[in-house]
């Protein structure tokens, strides 16, 4: 029995309106003053972005110029460098597919009958070595492509992807460490974790690119994004170890004395009593940590590689669209938006439901 | 009594339990001065003592929830020392029940009863299954299997507990308090399980302030204060002539309401 | 499985696991170490902090004080973590600011300004902040060229950077009258927080407050009129001189554009931190509070804010320390933070693993001190005989 299907419902639901939005002289400055700045808002949207844009590949600065308005064309004319960057123009299928391979991986985690180890394991390596082969080649009849031109969303993704894959089980492993029952282990873990913490991202990703080679014998050195794809999982393992142990602490003790009595093992006790729960628990801010590793892969720009906003970036550098900077950046901004927004909301989604289980206890 | 092949290790002719001059601290603090204690296969001990002193500890101790700091546990003759082997042994041999249930949320209540079974006793889905009903059946709520701890009531999750403890087919289980949790409605029910299994000559020890199962079921009650044993006797004479002032001022408090 | 059975003891294990951890991570080190300095020898580097009183022969884009290509690295050095903590100030200030008020609208009751305030933090917390400061500097290139600036209230805009109208005085002497200002705030917190004069009557703590922030005030204008040269004149105004500008203070697009970038997404998040503090404080408590009479702002000021405070602090600490870290992202416009000094000063001077251990000591001394100091005023103002609150 909701309140408006009484009879007076309708009334005082318009009472209420009527509250909220003028109850007060201060109440009618600020309704009056954001519905101002939300129409201002949308009508520059709208008459920016559609009413005197241009559309269509023939568009050029004058025409753009002349309409007044957002010039779509940059978008219609270099979608292909801002998407593919400088990988080979008739290999860019390979891409595109990858891309979906990505996509297919995050929404198959994003199911709850995919959440086990083996389960999400399996979908993420396979998905990693599906991604690789299409981008890699030199198999299967593909030409190889030297990672130094993989660029664009493809590289984005792959940096995201692969921050995950290596970053979650050493993540797990620091946590591990970290609530050892071994007083040394536990604190030098947390002084590591901590340190890395509070280092910038940058700086671990620019020590990666220029400084380990120094620190690496050959054997190890590798291709530069690989490094610095490792400083990047590193990142994301220190904070992700420190979510982990918040779902630690939320588990009751006596969880794992029970597992103890019953014989379980270390491992055991660890992988199928400890960890499920304290995954549960720290569900939520594990999405929200993927969501700002995703926003972060945009970084590695700065160490010298074309991922979707480097890319976006040369594709207005050159002279004829220098102009159209904003609509470069709308779009790319418009790819991250829909990942990002997409990924929080079904964080709170998750969040909400696992709320729901609670108070049925 | 069972399928499942023990290891050769246990002497199922010594003492089940043999605890001698047990000392633990925590910190600074003695929380258990020197402890004497001897149960044999087949008997029944219910400990009690006022809060604090120190009924958890000790039976913690005995399958190494914590670590004493001196003298001697010997589990059927298996002595409990440093060694990590033992004390994995005598943990599949020795069952343990808790005040607060502590079954795995994120399981079934059959999964709870199964997984043990299967990953220490190496045993088969099928027959961990077919045992698991079993003792279900015998604490009476087969027809919850399937559900979560969190869907059940406080004595059926206790009864669970029960039953996961069993599954392990243990020679001797230990309570802590298995009751205290519980509203007065569903202490009965988990107490009726407990006294059918010491009726058919499971080996207990047992912290509990219920002194009626005490009466009933005890070979021996213990009575624990400060970290010592201060009396030790069959339950008519504990209940009917106690020798020390302190039990008697304890048994004033807890049979006085 | 039954080996010798000390293998299989709890002291053999605790003894072993911990030293042949703590031996392993050493070993890694050493490696590291060992292959650095023979690869570095075979390049013939030298290593050793000599290099720091050499000058740098490259010039610094933005300082706080003055720097020139002969000044030696370690002044460089220094001005870098000027900027950075200028920067991070800056930001931090701005972007608690706007995310208080961003954090108003979305928990208050009008409708209209909680989409305003929904639209805001959906907008800037979910596109990633490089992506933004790239925009705000791409944006700050776009103005028109100098000869056309945009002139507002005394100022110009162009795209060479923001030029503000100021008063005619050495750095030196903004700094002393900065910090004299800061003090008397600093004084002013103190006396209406610290537990030691909780027994004095409120009026009286206020009104030493307020003494305390105005003689701050006094003394910086003592210090600006000190310091400031009587040949000059007062004020100077930016204006056009042919095809640039003259006069005034120029603030450059590099800046600017990152400060804009780091306040408007921080505020984004801060907004969402005030906007959970609010919601964590019980409705229990506010009735019990307008039940005794209090007006709404004495509800907001007393009870509400005061309790949200506390459930947003501990969260709003790691969002600062990230805030801070944030402004290397000057390095990718070019904005000479500490960051982008380091990396500068490698490619010039070649002294790698050195300014790498100063970079990471630099940034371990900021992000701890801050933290300490933070968590210290939590513990101060955290409730007594409560749970505090876990942090994200
Ligand atoms: N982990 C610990 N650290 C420090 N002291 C402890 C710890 N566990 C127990 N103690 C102390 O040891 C003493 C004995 O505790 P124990 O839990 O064995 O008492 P108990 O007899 O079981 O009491 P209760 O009836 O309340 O369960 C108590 O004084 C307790 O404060
Ligand atoms: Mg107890």
């Amino acid at each position: 029995m909701t309140a408006s299907s009484l009879p007076g419902g309708q009334s005082a639901r318009l009472r209420r309106l009527r509250r909220d939005y003028f109850g007060s002289p201060l109440a009618v400055l600020m309704t009056l003053l954001s519905a101002a700045v939300i129409a201002w808002i949308g009508w520059f949207l709208l008459d920016w972005g559609v009413i005197r844009a241009t559309f269509g590949a023939d568009g050029t600065q004058e025409t753009c110029v002349a309409h007044g308005g957002a010039c779509w064309s940059v978008i219609a004319v270099r979608w292909r460098v801002i998407l593919f960057g400088i990988y080979p123009y008739e290999e860019q299928w390979r891409s595109a597919l990858a891309c979906v391979v990505v996509g297919v991986v995050i929404l198959l985690s994003c199911l709850p009958r995919m959440w086990s180890f083996g389960r999400l394991a399996l979908v993420w390596v396979l998905g990693t070595v599906i991604f690789y082969t299409l981008m890699r080649g030199g198999v299967l009849g593909l030409v190889p492509v030297n990672e130094q031109q993989w660029g664009g969303l493809p590289l984005t993704l792959f940096i995201f992807v692969a921050t995950g894959i290596i970053g979650m089980p050493l993540a797990i492993g620091l946590a591990l460490l970290r609530r050892s029952e071994y007083p040394v282990i536990a604190r030098v873990t947390g002084w590591i974790i901590d340190t890395i913490r509070s280092l910038p991202l940058l700086s671990i990703l620019f020590t990666c690119a220029i400084v380990l080679p120094f620190m690496l014998p050959g054997f190890l050195i590798g291709e530069k994004l690989y490094r610095v794809l490792f400083g990047a999982a590193l990142f994301f393992a220190a904070y992700q170890a420190e979510i982990i142990r918040g779902g630690f602490q939320g588990i009751p003790k006596g969880q794992e004395e029970a597992a103890k009595a019953l014989g379980l093992t270390y491992w055991h006790r660890t992988f199928r009593i400890v960890l499920p729960q304290a995954f549960r628990l720290a569900l939520p801010a594990t999405i929200n940590q993927f969501v700002i590793a995703f926003m972060e892969t945009s970084l590695i720009v700065v160490v010298g590689f074309m991922e979707l906003l480097a890319a976006g970036n040369t594709a207005f550098k050159t002279g004829e669209w220098k102009f159209a900077y904003a609509e470069v950046y709308v779009f790319i901004a418009a790819i991250y938006f829909a990942f990002v927004f997409g990924l929080s909301r079904y964080g709170a989604y998750l969040e909400a439901r696992m709320n729901v289980g609670h108070r049925k206890d | 009594m069972s399928a499942i092949a023990r290891t050769n290790v246990m002497d199922l002719t010594a003492p089940a339990i043999e605890i001698t001059d047990l000392n633990k601290y925590y910190g600074t603090f003695h929380a258990l001065r020197s402890i004497n204690l001897t149960v044999s296969k087949g008997e029944k001990v219910v400990v009690c003592g006022p809060s604090g002193s120190g009924k958890s500890t000790m039976i913690r101790c005995i399958n190494q929830l914590e670590e004493h700091d001196s003298g001697a546990i010997r589990v059927f003759g298996t002595q409990l020392d440093d060694n990590l082997g033992s004390i994995d042994e005598i943990r599949r041999e020795v069952g343990m029940v808790f005040q607060q249930f502590n079954l795995f949320p994120h399981m079934t209540v059959l999964e709870n009863c199964t997984l043990a079974p299967m990953l220490v006793r190496k045993i088969s889905r099928a027959e961990a299954e077919a045992t698991a009903m079993r003792y279900l059946e015998k604490v009476r709520i087969p027809d919850q299997a399937q559900k979560f701890p969190g869907q059940l009531s406080g004595g059926q999750q206790q009864r669970v507990a029960i039953a996961r403890a069993l599954c392990m087919q243990p020679e001797i289980l230990l309570f802590d308090e298995p009751t205290s949790a519980l509203d007065p409605e569903m202490i009965a029910e988990v107490l009726d399980v407990m006294v059918t299994l010491a009726q058919e000559g499971m080996t207990m020890v047992c912290v509990t302030h219920e002194m009626g199962f005490a009466r009933k079921v005890a070979d021996r009650v213990i009575f624990m204060d400060k970290g010592e044993i201060i009396e030790e006797a069959p339950p008519e004479e504990f209940f009917g002539q106690p020798k020390s002032d302190r039990t008697r001022l304890f048994l004033s408090q807890v049979l006085g309401h | 499985m039954t080996g010798p059975s000390f293998l299989r003891s709890r002291a053999f294990r605790r003894v072993t696991l911990q030293a042949g951890f703590v031996a392993g991570l050493l070993l890694l080190v050493l490696a590291a170490t060992l292959t650095a300095r023979t690869n570095l020898a075979t390049q013939g580097l030298t290593s050793g902090f000599d290099f720091l009183w050499k000058s740098t022969g490259w010039e610094m884009n933005f300082s706080l004080l003055p720097t020139t290509t002969a000044d030696p690295y370690w002044w460089y050095l220094l001005m870098g973590l000027m900027n950075t903590l200028f920067m991070g100030t800056l930001g931090l200030a701005g972007a608690s600011v706007l995310g208080l008020v961003v954090g108003l609208m979305r928990s208050g009751r009008n409708p209209a300004a909680r989409l305003l305030g929904t639209i805001y933090i959906e907008i800037f917390r979910n596109l990633p902040l490089i992506l933004q400061l790239f925009f705000w500097y791409a944006m700050a290139n776009a103005l028109p060229a100098p000869r056309a600036s945009i002139a507002f209230g005394g100022a110009l805009i162009n795209a060479r950077g923001l030029y503000l109208p100021g008063l005619m005085v050495g750095p030196g002497t903004v700094a002393l009258a900065v910090l004299s200002g800061l003090v008397g705030l600093g004084l002013a917190i103190w006396v209406l927080t610290a537990r030691r004069f909780n027994r004095v009557e409120p009026r009286g703590q206020r009104r030493v407050a307020l003494l305390a922030v105005l003689a701050g005030l006094i003394g910086a204008g003592v210090f600006v009129v000190l310091g400031h040269d009587p040949a000059d004149a007062w004020v100077t105004l930016p204006a056009l001189q042919g095809l640039k500008i003259d006069g005034g203070f120029r603030i450059q697009p590099e800046f600017y554009a990152l400060a804009i970038a780091i306040t408007t997404y921080g505020a984004a998040y801060v907004g969402e931190i005030v906007r959970g503090g609010f919601k964590s404080v019980g409705r229990g408590q506010m009735e019990a509070a307008a039940a005794l009479g209090l007006s709404s702002w004495h509800i907001f000021t007393r009870v509400r804010l005061p309790l949200a405070f506390r459930a947003m602090l501990p969260i709003l600490i790691n969002q600062y320390v990230w805030l801070i870290k944030a402004t290397t992202l000057g390095i990718a416009v070019g904005f000479s933070d500490f960051f982008m000094v380091i990396a500068s000063s490698i490619n010039h001077s070649g002294q790698t693993f050195e300014f790498i251990g100063i970079l990471m000591a630099g940034f371990l001394l900021i992000n701890f001190s801050l933290a300490a100091v933070l968590n210290r005023l939590n513990r101060a103002i955290a409730l007594k005989g409560h749970q505090t609150t876990g942090s994200a």
